[in-house]
């Protein structure tokens, strides 16, 4: 391959990598709301 | 006075120090599935990539819930993440599309969010936002909580009597609150006629400002220099 090839095959990794990872930060970091096992009693 | 407030409005919430620094931003809204009091925040981290972080915000040390944003005084409040865990044993966990039971056995419909009450004597679970199972139904409906709440394994228990106070819209929900507890203490057969002062003032519906436990202090958003 060409070397300007290889550096579009690196960067497109990258890119492909990035994305995942803020994909799955995205799905980690959704929030909701949620019941404790037990709570503190009045 | 308390004011009513959908939970699901405080997560991607920024919790901002007295000193200005934004530390995070609220993940999770937990409270106790026993008591239906308010336990805190897990939180994310700030910016794009960041993931959960491992310290939590107990609701104890929040010094002002403003409608942009949870001030804290300083980073040190925020504890480990085991403080908000609870116990082993129960049931517990993620509500959001949770059936809601009554314990004659109807199902209401699911849950989209849960309603709190911020007020000086503390913050409570008081109803949820569900989405009927009665297709005639409005799309929206709100269920009033009795003063102790049950949680299986899959399902929210109400009592029967909930379904008399159940509200279209948040305006006048907190007062037929008031009023399912007062039957519920009084321990009137469902179908009586409900007399006597609520229990509480009539709350505020507004989802904005609404005071932590020790809010002597305005919002962020009311001081200026703050970050938003």
């Amino acid at each position: 391959m060409e070397w300007w090839e290889w550096i579009f095959v690196i960067l497109a990794a990258l890119l492909f990598l990035t994305v995942m990872f803020y994909g799955v930060q995205a799905r980690r970091r959704r929030g909701g709301i949620v019941a404790q096992r037990a709570g503190r009693r009045r | 006075m308390s004011v009513l407030l959908r939970a699901a409005e405080l997560v991607k919430r920024p919790v901002v120090t007295l000193a200005g620094e934004d530390v995070a931003q609220i993940k999770d809204v937990v409270y106790a599935s026993a008591s239906g009091e308010l336990a805190g925040f897990t939180l994310n981290g700030r910016g794009m990539f960041a993931g959960p972080m491992r310290k939590t915000l107990p609701w104890a040390a929040v010094h002002g819930l403003g409608p942009d944003a949870v001030m804290i005084k300083d980073e040190s409040v925020l504890a480990a993440r085991k403080a908000l865990d609870g116990e082993r044993e129960g049931a517990g966990g993620s509500v959001l599309g949770s059936r809601v039971l009554t314990d004659g056995g109807r199902d209401l419909g699911r849950v989209t969010d849960l309603i709190l009450a911020v007020g000086e004597g503390g913050t409570d679970a008081v109803g949820y936002e569900i989405e009927p199972s009665d297709e005639l139904a409005p799309r929206r409906q709100f269920v009033p909580l009795p003063d102790t709440l049950a949680v299986s394994g899959e399902a929210l228990l109400v009592p029967d009597a909930a379904t008399e106070f159940i509200r279209d819209d948040l305006a006048g929900f907190g007062a037929a609150v008031d009023e399912f507890r007062e039957r519920l203490r009084a321990g009137a057969p469902p179908g009586s006629t409900v007399t006597g002062a609520p229990i509480d003032a009539p709350a505020d519906v507004r989802p904005d400002v609404a005071p932590g436990p020790e809010a002597t202090q305005p919002a962020a958003a009311e001081r200026p220099g703050e970050p938003r």
